[in-house]
C-alpha cells in the first residue's frame, strides 16, 4: 500500500474541506471492503483517506419507518439494513441486503459503500492491466473473458456492470439520494447517482470528487408491492449473474406505478420501461410476469461470452415480479 | 520373532476419537508457519513477470536498495557458484572458475568486475572482496546478468527483497526498475491446438505440444461392432488451483554456527530440510525443518520452492531471519495446479450392460512445464481393467502459466469424470440404470491371489458390498428414474453415482516413531512426520494409548520437526499407513522394554505381565498394578521403543495385515437443476469408502467428508480463467476463482468399511476422485442432456440445455 495521510472527522462540516475537486488523490473510507482492496492491489493510490467512520449524529442511523418514509444514514451497516423493522416494508431491499456477499462483509460494509463503490471488473481490478478506466485505450473485456460483464453494452465501450445490489430495490422504491458538497446540500432520485464510466477519472457514480452522500430517503406508499431476485452460482459470497427489483401498487388485482429495475447486467443499474410497461394494468401472474421478463431484454447486445445472461435476465425479472405480488416461489421445487 | 500385530480386542482402535490437539486450532493457540514471528525478523516478497512470456531487457536495482527498512535483494535465475582464482581488491576483479566435480562439463574461468550491484556469498554470508582468497568457493550473482533471461508466463519470478515490514519490502519491489520485451505467448490449450509449431515454453522444439501418446489392448474395432449400443462425447475439466488456506512459504534463519532452521508450510519436514541442506551446503545435521502444524498442502507442498530457497537466501544476506509467505494471487498463480483434460471419449456396450469397448483421445496442460503430475490418462480407470478393447491416446500441451504439482489423487479426478461420464452416456443409450452397468464391468475376484484378505482376492465383492449400501443409503432404487424423467419441471430432480479406486499403501521410505515411557507414567510419542490432514497427532496417540492401556489425552505426542528421525513426505495417502504400524511397533517395544525393566523389580517374569485399560496385571501371580504405580518402579530410568516402517518392511513375511493397500468407494450425488437459471443444487452426497483398519473413525469420516466437499467445488465452481490477450489470469483470487461456502454444502452421508483383518491403508485421496463425476451424472439424470464440461456453471448448464435437454 502506498503512505497515505488518514483522517477521521467527526462531522459533515470538517469532512467536506478534505476533499479534492478531482478524483485519484483522496478517496472516502466508509466500510473499507472495496477501498482497502484496491489500495492493496495498487489499483487506487490515494494520498488521502479521509475516513467517514466517526461521523456523529444520524449518519449511521435509520430514521422513520414505512409508508410515513425512512431516512437511512449512508454509514448503516448492510447487517442492520437486513434486519431492520423499520425497514419491513422494503423486502426488496432488506433481502438484497441479506445476500451481499458473506456475514464479515455485511457487518463492515455500508449502505454509501454499496452505491458508491467501484467496479468488480477483473481487468480494472488488475494492476498490471490498463483499461479504459485507467487510461487504457480500450477495454479488453470487449474480446476478452467477458462472461459476467454487461449486456446492454450499446453506448459504451466499458462493459463492466454496476456492482450495488442495494441500487436495483433503491431505485424501485423511488428512493432519492441526499448529498453534500462545497456548495451545500442537494437532493437527486437514486437512478440519477449512476452514469456509465468511460475513462480515467470517472466513478460509476455523479457524485463530484467533493461531495459525500449522507442519506438515502424512502418514502413509497403504503401497501406497494416489492421484491428482489438474484441468479447466482453459489449461496455463498457471491455477486449475483443477473439481479431484477420489482415494485408495485396493487389497484384491486392490478399493478400500477410499476418499477423494473435491473442489476449486473448495465455499466449502471438499469430502469426497464418496457418490462414495467408489460405489467402496468395488469395482474401480475405467471404469463404478464414472463412477458415482462421478455420485455426486459429488449435492446440486449450480449458479448461473445455472456448470451446466457439474457435469459437469466428475463428469469430474473420473472420471478421478482412474482415474489412481489406474493405468488408461490414455483422454483423452489 | 514375527509381528504381534493389532490387538485382537481393540478398545480405542475404530471409535470416534476427538483430534487431541482439536482446541489448539479453533483457539488459534496452534502456531502454523504463517504465525511464526522470530527476532529481528524481516519480510521477503518477489517481484514477478506481468507478462506471460517475455525476456528481461534492463533491470536496475539502484533505487531499491535506497527504500526505507531495505535489508537484502537477490536476482533470481542468476546466481553461480565459483572457486575463486584472485581475489583483486584494489582492481575490484574477481577471477573465478568453475568448481570441479562438474561431471562433464568444460572448466570455465572468467574475470567479474566486482561493481556495487555483485554480491559476493562465500559460507552463507555476504563477503567482500577483501575477504575472499583463492581457492574459497564464492556464490557470484550480478545483477546484470538477468538481461535477456527468458520468463515463461506471468507470475515467474524476477527478483526478491528483504525488508524491515511488509510495506517496505512492497516498496522496495515497486522500486526496481526493470523493462521486458514482450514475446508471444498461449495461455490457453486450443491456441496452442491452432498454432501446433510455435514453441513459447521452455526447452528446444517444435510447438507447445507432445507427440501422441497410444496405448492399444484388444481390437476396439472388433469391439465397437460387437456392442448394441455405442456412445460418443466430448467432456473435459478445467485447470484448477490447490487454494491451500494457508499460503506456500516459509519463515528462515541462519544460527551462529551456519545452521538453518526453517519454518516450512509443507508436508515433507525430512524432506524441505534435506533440500535446504543440498542448496546450501549444510550438513544434514544442521538444516532443520519445522512445521508443528500447516494448513493445507494436497501435494503442492512437498519441496522448499523458488520462494523458500529465496527467503533462506535473503536471510543469509540479511543476517537476520526472514518470512516469505506468497499472497493469494501468488498462491494461485505460482504454487501448483491440477492438470486441465478434455478430449473425445467413445464407449460401446451390450444389452446386459457389459463393456465392449472404449475409445479415449485426449489433451490436458500442466502449464509451462511439468512433471509426472500430467500422465493423465496413463493410468488405467477402474473399468479398463476389465474392458476387453480399448484405445486410449494422450497428448501434452504446455501453456504459459504456472505448473502443475501433485494434487489430491494425481490423474484420477480427471480420468474419473472422463469415464463415468462415458459409462453413464452409455447406459442411457442401453436403457439401463447405471448401477446395473457399474457391477457388470467390475474387476473379478482373483481366487489365485496368494492373501485371500487382500484386495485382488475380494474387490469385486467389497464393490458390490459399496454398490448395496450406496443404494440403501441413497435410495438409489425409488429415487433412480431414466434421464431427464424425474420429478419437477422447471427445478428438475437427478441422482448420479461413479466409482473410484486408490492404492494407499505405506510410504517406500522408512518412518521411524519413538515412544518414551517415563516413571511418573507420562508417555510420549515422537516422529518427524507432519500433520497434512490425517489428524496425524491423534492417529499416532490412539495406537499408543491403545497398547498401553492409556487414552489419547494421555501421550504426548511430538511431530513436525525434521530432526526426529526419519519420515517420508505425505503423499499418495501413505502417511496413516506408513505412521501407524510404525507407532504400534514403537509402542509395543516400550512396553516390552517397561516389563523387562520393571519385571525383576516387582518379582515377575515378563512373560506374564499384560497390560489393561489403566493398569498392569500379572496374571501367574494374580497381582495388578495402576499404571502410574508400575511406572513408577522404573526408578531413574525410562522405557523406550522405536518402530520403523515402510512398503519394504510392510511386505516381508507375517506383515500383511498391519498395513495393506488399494481401496475402492461408491459416491451418489442427489441433486436439483433450475432449468431455468442452470444453477445446480447438491441435496445430498453418499461416499461409502473401504481403508482397511479404522484408526480413528471420526477423522475418517472427516477426511472423506472433506474429499466430498472438494469433489462439489471441482464440479461446480473451480476454474482458472486466463484472458489469451494479456497473457494473465483473470481470477487469481477467491472472488471469482468459485469455491463452495458452508451454505452450497449438501447432507453428506459417510460410511466406512471398517476391515481391520487388512490392516491400514491411506484415506486421504480417494474419496475426492468420484465426486464431481457422480454430480454431472446425477445432473446428466436430472436435465436428460449431458454437461460435458465442468464445473457445471450456469451457463454451461443452459447451453446443455438448449442443445436439447430438459423442457
Amino acid at each position: 500500500v502506498k503512505n497515505f495521510t488518514y483522517h477521521q472527522p467527526t462531522t459533515i462540516q470538517m469532512a467536506l474541506p478534505l476533499l479534492d475537486a478531482e478524483w485519484g488523490k483522496t478517496e472516502l473510507l466508509a466500510g473499507g471492503t472495496d477501498l482497502l482492496d484496491r489500495q492493496k492491489e495498487y489499483v487506487s493510490q490515494p494520498e488521502k483517506v479521509v475516513s467517514l467512520t466517526a461521523l456523529e449524529g444520524d449518519f449511521r442511523k435509520i430514521v422513520g419507518a414505512g409508508a410515513a418514509g425512512a431516512t437511512i444514514g449512508a454509514g448503516v451497516k448492510l447487517i442492520d439494513l437486513a434486519e431492520s423493522k423499520q425497514l419491513a416494508a422494503f423486502p426488496a431491499l432488506t433481502s438484497a441486503a441479506a445476500q451481499i456477499a458473506g456475514p464479515q462483509i455485511r457487518n463492515m460494509g455500508t449502505l454509501g459503500g454499496s452505491l458508491c463503490q467501484r467496479n468488480r471488473c477483473w481487468y480494472f481490478r488488475d494492476e498490471h492491466v490498463n483499461c479504459l478506466l485507467k487510461g487504457g485505450k480500450k477495454c479488453p473485456a470487449q474480446e476478452g473473458e467477458n462472461q459476467y460483464h454487461a449486456i446492454f453494452t450499446s453506448g459504451h465501450q466499458c462493459v463492466i456492470v454496476h456492482p450495488s445490489t442495494l441500487a436495483p430495490p433503491l431505485i424501485a422504491l423511488g428512493a432519492t439520494a441526499q448529498i453534500v458538497g462545497p456548495k451545500g446540500a442537494r437532493e437527486i432520485p437514486v437512478e440519477k447517482m449512476f452514469q456509465a464510466p468511460v475513462k480515467d477519472g470517472q466513478r460509476e457514480h455523479t457524485l463530484a470528487p467533493n461531495e459525500i452522500l449522507v442519506s438515502v430517503k424512502i418514502a413509497a406508499p403504503a401497501g406497494l408491492r416489492n421484491a428482489s431476485y438474484e441468479v447466482k452460482q453459489r449461496e455463498t459470497c457471491e455477486w449475483p449473474l443477473v439481479q431484477a427489483s420489482v415494485a408495485f401498487a396493487l389497484d384491486g388485482k392490478t399493478a400500477k406505478n410499476v418499477r423494473v429495475v435491473l442489476g449486473h447486467v448495465a455499466p449502471t443499474p438499469l430502469v426497464s420501461e418496457t418490462a414495467a410497461k408489460a405489467l402496468e394494468g395488469k395482474e401480475v401472474t405467471e404469463a404478464t410476469a414472463s412477458a415482462a421478463g421478455t420485455a426486459a431484454c429488449e435492446g440486449v447486445r450480449p458479448l461473445s461470452q455472456n448470451e446466457y445472461k439474457v435469459q437469466l435476465l428475463r428469469v430474473a425479472v420473472k420471478r421478482a415480479a412474482l415474489l412481489a405480488a406474493g405468488a408461490k416461489p414455483y422454483w423452489e421445487g | 520373532m514375527p509381528a504381534e500385530g493389532w490387538p485382537k480386542q481393540r478398545r480405542l482402535l475404530g471409535t470416534r476419537v476427538k483430534r487431541i490437539d482439536g482446541p489448539d486450532k479453533a483457539t488459534g493457540r496452534a502456531k502454523y508457519s504463517y504465525d511464526i514471528n522470530r527476532k529481528g525478523m524481516l519480510y521477503g516478497m518477489i517481484l514477478r513477470s506481468p507478462y506471460a512470456h517475455a525476456k528481461i531487457k534492463s533491470i536496475d536495482s539502484t533505487a531499491a536498495r535506497k527504500v526505507p527498512g531495505f535489508k537484502a535483494i537477490t536476482i533470481i535465475g542468476v546466481s553461480r557458484d565459483w572457486v575463486v582464482v584472485k581475489a583483486d581488491a584494489a582492481a575490484n576483479t574477481l577471477e573465478v572458475k568453475t568448481p570441479p566435480n562438474k561431471k562433464g562439463g568444460k572448466e570455465e574461468q572468467k574475470t567479474i568486475s566486482v561493481t556495487p550491484t555483485v554480491t559476493l556469498i562465500h559460507n552463507n554470508k555476504p563477503v567482500k572482496l577483501a575477504d575472499l582468497k583463492a581457492d574459497d568457493r564464492v556464490t557470484v550473482e550480478v545483477e546484470q546478468d538477468a538481461v535477456g533471461r527468458e520468463l515463461f508466463y506471468a507470475g515467474d519470478e524476477v527478483a526478491a527483497v528483504a525488508a524491515d515490514t511488509e510495506e517496505h519490502a512492497k516498496d522496495a519491489l515497486k522500486a526496481i526498475k526493470v523493462e521486458y520485451d514482450q514475446l508471444d505467448h498461449f495461455v490457453n490449450e486450443d491456441e496452442v491446438i491452432k498454432n501446433p509449431k510455435k514453441r513459447t515454453v521452455p526447452g528446444p522444439g517444435q510447438g507447445n505440444i507432445t507427440e501422441i501418446k497410444e496405448f492399444v489392448k484388444g481390437d476396439p474395432a472388433a469391439g465397437f461392432k460387437e456392442a448394441d449400443a455405442v456412445a460418443e462425447g466430448t467432456y473435459g475439466v478445467p485447470v484448477i488451483s490447490h487454494q491451500c488456506l494457508e499460503t506456500h512459504g516459509l519463515v528462515a534463519e541462519w544460527d551462529a554456527d551456519g545452521g538453518l532452521t526453517v519454518w516450512a508450510s509443507t508436508q515433507a519436514t525430512v524432506g524441505v530440510a534435506g533440500a535446504m541442506a543440498g542448496r546450501f551446503a549444510v550438513p544434514q545435521g544442521k538444516s532443520k525443518c519445522i512445521t508443528h502444524f500447516m494448513g493445507g498442502g494436497f501435494g503442492s507442498k512437498f519441496g522448499p520452492g523458488v520462494w523458500g530457497v529465496t527467503a533462506a537466501d535473503l536471510a543469509r544476506r540479511a543476517g537476520a531471519p526472514v518470512k516469505l509467505m506468497l499472497d493469494r494471487e501468488e498462491e494461485i498463480t505460482t504454487a501448483g495446479n491440477r492438470p486441465s483434460a478434455s478430449g473425445r471419449v467413445k464407449i460401446g456396450g451390450k444389452k446386459d450392460g457389459t463393456i465392449t469397448a472404449f475409445d479415449i483421445d485426449c489433451h490436458g496442460t500442466p502449464g509451462y512445464t511439468g512433471g509426472a503430475t500430467v500422465t493423465l490418462n496413463a493410468l488405467p480407470y477402474v473399468y479398463l481393467d476389465t474392458i476387453p478393447n480399448y484405445r486410449r491416446a494422450h497428448q501434452i500441451v504446455f501453456i504459459n502459466a504456472g505448473r502443475a504439482e501433485a494434487m489430491r489423487a494425481p490423474g484420477h479426478p480427471q480420468n474419473c469424470v472422463l469415464t463415468e461420464f462415458a459409462v453413464d452416456d452409455l447406459a442411457a443409450k442401453l436403457g439401463i440404470d447405471p448401477s446395473i452397468i457399474r457391477r457388470k464391468n467390475l474387476p473379478p475376484n482373483n481366487p489365485q491371489s496368494k492373501d485371500p484378505i487382500s484386495w485382488v482376492a475380494r474387490r469385486n465383492t467389497i464393490y458390490n458390498e459399496q454398490f448395496d449400501i450406496a443404494e440403501k443409503l441413497s435410495g438409489w432404487k425409488e429415487k433412480w428414474h431414466p434421464p431427464g424423467k424425474g420429478r419437477g419441471t422447471t427445478v428438475k430432480h437427478g441422482i448420479g453415482m461413479a466409482i473410484h479406486t486408490w492404492g494407499g499403501f505405506p510410504s517406500g521410505q522408512v518412518n521411524q516413531v519413538d515412544v518414551t515411557i517415563n516413571k511418573d507414567g507420562s508417555v510420549t510419542t515422537q516422529t518427524s512426520t507432519q500433520d497434512l490432514g490425517t489428524a496425524q497427532r491423534t492417529v499416532n496417540a490412539i495406537v499408543t494409548a491403545e497398547i498401553l492401556g492409556l487414552n489419547p489425552p494421555d501421550i504426548t505426542v511430538k511431530i513436525g520437526e525434521s530432526q526426529y528421525g526419519p519420515s517420508s513426505g505425505s503423499g499418495g495417502s501413505t502417511t496413516c499407513p506408513s505412521q501407524a504400524p510404525a507407532t504400534l511397533l514403537a509402542a509395543q517395544a516400550a512396553r516390552n522394554d517397561l516389563f523387562a525393566k520393571v519385571a525383576p523389580r516387582v518379582g515377575a517374569d515378563p512373560k506374564d505381565l499384560a497390560i489393561a485399560a489403566g493398569k498392569v496385571t500379572d496374571k501367574k501371580n494374580n497381582k495388578e498394578w495402576t499404571w502410574k504405580e508400575f511406572c513408577a518402579r522404573l526408578g531413574m530410568d525410562e522405557a523406550k521403543g522405536k518402530g520403523e516402517w515402510s512398503q519394504g518392511i510392510a511386505n516381508q513375511e507375517g506383515n500383511e495385515n498391519i498395513s495393506s493397500g488399494q481401496v475402492g468407494g461408491v459416491q451418489t450425488a442427489e441433486v436439483l437443476v433450475d432449468t431455468e437459471t442452470g444453477v445446480v443444487k447438491v441435496l445430498h452426497m453418499v461416499a461409502v469408502q473401504d481403508c482397511g483398519l479404522v484408526v480413528n473413525k471420526l477423522a475418517c469420516e472427516s477426511q472423506v467428508a472433506g474429499g466430498v466437499i472438494m469433489g462439489l467445488n471441482y464440479a461446480l465452481f473451480e476454474e482458472i480463467i486466463r484472458d489469451s490477450a494479456t497473457g494473465r489470469q483473470v481470477n487469481p483470487d477467491m472472488e471469482f476463482y468459485k469455491l463452495g461456502g458452508i451454505r452450497d454444502m449438501p447432507k453428506i452421508s459417510v460410511h466406512m468399511m471398517d476391515m481391520p483383518e487388512r490392516g491400514v491403508i491411506g484415506i486421504g485421496e480417494p474419496p475426492t476422485i468420484s465426486t464431481a463425476a457422480a454430480i454431472g451424472n446425477a445432473v446428466f439424470n436430472a436435465i436428460g442432456v449431458r454437461v460435458p464440461f465442468i464445473p457445471l456453471s450456469p451457463k454451461r448448464v443452459l447451453d446443455a440445455i438448449a442443445k436439447g435437454g430438459a423442457k
